[in-house]
């Protein structure tokens, strides 16, 4: 009996998050609150046929990136916007991709391919406390949370998944925090609490702080 | 000067400022005061606070407009315009300075600001007109930096932008400072937001104006080029994600304590030189700022005399920093010491404050601030007017700042 509780502890730890097709990976801060913009992903078991290439629009509205965070995948493109009455001068030198435009107000850029797995952290040169992530992932199964903290996965093959989860507010350096699940055939909810780092963005209706 | 600058900025900004991006934000700031007990020093009293000499008022403090404008994607022209009604009514210009960061696609950058502007001294100090967001009154340091302090000339920055933290670097060339220091020894230290404007002329203390067999009241001009000489400062700083923020300084402005603006009523060269080191951090929803200075100012008007007085200050703040309300809390602590000690009558003075605010913003174009500010302060050079050295002093202010 003794013998045997590490390996029915270990199992239960598994076995009793879910075994399902579908699986709701709930992300919420150190307080509970949910938390919106988490990256989701899920390693192991078959993955889904490849979809084609998409572009995707990161907007500037009110001095700020809409949406603060995006998933893409290797191949995807990006289109940044303007709608906002002032230029933008995005940009980025992450190792994934860099790239630099100035965009007048109204005007978009050209697509561009992002190739190569990883995060991209994108600002603009003239508002420096602009910023957006692009996370570029060729996971199996990729999902964002949304503003309930949700990220929910559908039509799961039965399989062990390794759930790993990123934000950009996790403490820089530090491992994406993972679980473990066995999908087999039914709902099932994974709970994710993270020691996440204030917003850095700053409020866009403080027009006390300086902006440049 | 001002004239001079006020009238660049516009020959610089006019053309360019329907064509390019322009950002004008500001506020117009109202306040139900109880004042301290003690004459404020803006009124030529020995007082640490803006408002002094009892009683109390409701008015309009003070207002200011920030103009940005977006000349190319890499140059930026801002410009601060204040009005205040403390001591003097008048429009000044805080600062105005271009400002050329090319954009980088490598994690090192590098920028140029050419023209009038802060030191990069203050953690506290990030909103309109050297104007803090968690306080009403600025730290000893601060209000000093805002008093008596501004760089005219050229401060190159680069910066290495890391995952996990960016370190940057700091130099200037500055002049037409060398009057800096004045203040912190012949008045002391203040716990104000009382800002001087390029051309503003700031009040000696009667006590010391009398002392001097000058006249009352005794004003003099901060930002003068007495002697030719460049200042410079220099710092690093580094700031990492989830840890915090870490900054120093080195001040010299560089002037010969022996000269003087030229004209009737010259006003002496104070050669000041100071350590800055600041720090911030964030636990949770609160806030943390700490920051401490040391320095030294001197003058040697003759070949017979010469004083140096040394000043140091140093203030934690801890601010709330979450929804519609933002209470901060700081303690500030100062002091000044006139050397060499063979002087008769030196003048010394040591002391700490505890400012308590409560900040409120219910619409974004509104902030209502109660504020509480205790000062203790012990300077003998209130023994000259006949009144103790030993002074506990409160101010009492709530504050309605309207924003756009």
């Amino acid at each position: 009996m003794h013998v045997g509780m590490p390996a029915i502890a270990a199992w239960m730890l598994v076995s009793t998050v879910a075994t399902a097709a579908e699986l709701d990976v709930v992300v919420v801060d150190a307080r509970g609150a949910p938390a919106e913009d988490a990256v989701v992903s899920l390693h192991g078991g078959d993955a889904p046929p490849p979809r084609a290439a998409v572009t995707r629009e990161i907007d500037q509205r009110n001095e700020t990136f809409i949406p603060y965070v995006e998933v893409f995948r290797p191949g995807d493109r990006v289109v940044f916007r303007n709608s906002d009455r002032t230029r933008h001068h995005v940009y980025s030198f992450a190792p994934a991709k860099s790239f630099e435009f100035v965009i007048a107000p109204g005007g978009d850029t050209p697509a561009v391919v992002l190739d190569r797995v990883g995060e991209i952290a994108v600002g603009c040169n003239i508002h420096d406390r602009m910023i957006t992530h692009l996370y570029v992932s060729d996971a199996p199964w990729v999902a964002k949370s949304d503003a309930q903290g949700h990220a929910v996965f559908r039509g799961l093959p039965n399989s062990r998944y390794e759930v790993r989860v990123w934000h950009p507010q996790l403490r820089p350096g530090k491992a994406e925090p993972e679980q473990a699940v066995d999908v087999a055939g039914d709902t099932a909810t994974l709970r994710f609490s993270l020691p996440l780092l204030a917003d850095p963005r700053p409020d866009p209706a403080d027009n006390e702080r300086a902006r440049y | 000067m001002r004239c001079t600058i006020a009238i660049a900025a516009c020959v610089v900004l006019a053309p360019t400022a329907r064509a390019a991006d322009l950002d004008v934000h500001g506020y117009l700031d109202c306040r139900l005061v109880a004042h301290a007990g003690e004459r404020s020093y803006a009124n030529g009293g020995l007082g640490k606070t803006r408002f002094g000499g009892d009683g109390s008022d409701a008015t309009c403090v003070q207002a200011a407009i920030a103009a940005s404008v977006v000349l190319t994607p890499a140059l930026v022209a801002r410009a601060d315009l204040q009005y205040q009604a403390t001591g003097r009514d008048e429009f000044a210009l805080l600062d105005a300075w271009l400002r050329y960061r090319p954009v980088s696609t490598t994690p090192l950058r590098w920028s140029v600001k050419l023209g009038a502007f802060f030191p990069p001294v203050s953690l506290e100090n990030d909103a309109i007109g050297w104007t803090s967001p968690w306080t009403l009154d600025s730290s000893a340091i601060n209000a000093w930096v805002g008093e008596e302090l501004r760089s005219i000339g050229a401060e190159g920055t680069l910066e290495w932008r890391g995952e996990r933290s960016t370190v940057s670097g700091v130099f200037a060339l500055v002049r037409s400072n060398d009057p800096a220091g004045e203040l912190l020894a012949a008045r002391g230290w203040s716990i104000s937001d009382l800002v001087s404007g390029l051309g503003s002329r700031v009040r000696e203390p009667d006590a010391y104006a009398v002392d001097n067999d000058e006249p009352v009241p005794l004003r003099f001009n901060p930002f003068l080029e007495n002697d030719g000489r460049l200042g410079w400062y220099a710092g690093a700083s580094w700031e990492a994600r989830g840890v915090g923020a870490i900054s120093l300084l080195r001040y010299d402005n560089e002037a010969d304590p022996a000269s003087r603006s030229r004209g009737a009523s010259p006003v002496l060269s104070w050669h000041t030189d100071f350590w800055s080191l600041g720090a911030q951090s964030r636990i949770g929803d609160v806030v943390l700022l700490g920051q401490a200075m040391s320095g030294s100012t001197a003058i040697a008007p003759s070949p017979f005399f010469s004083t140096t007085t040394d000043f140091r200050a140093a203030y934690l703040l801890a601010g709330w920093d979450r929804g519609a309300w933002r209470p901060a809390l700081r303690i500030d602590a100062f002091s000044t010491d006139q050397l060499p000690r063979s002087i008769d009558g030196r003048v010394r003075e040591h002391g700490t404050a505890l400012t308590l605010a409560l900040n409120w913003r219910p619409r974004e174009w509104l902030r209502v601030t109660g504020e509480a500010l205790h000062v203790r302060s012990w300077r003998n050079q209130r023994e000259l007017e006949g009144l103790p050295a030993q002074r506990d002093d409160t101010q009492l202010q709530l504050g309605v700042r309207v924003v756009f």
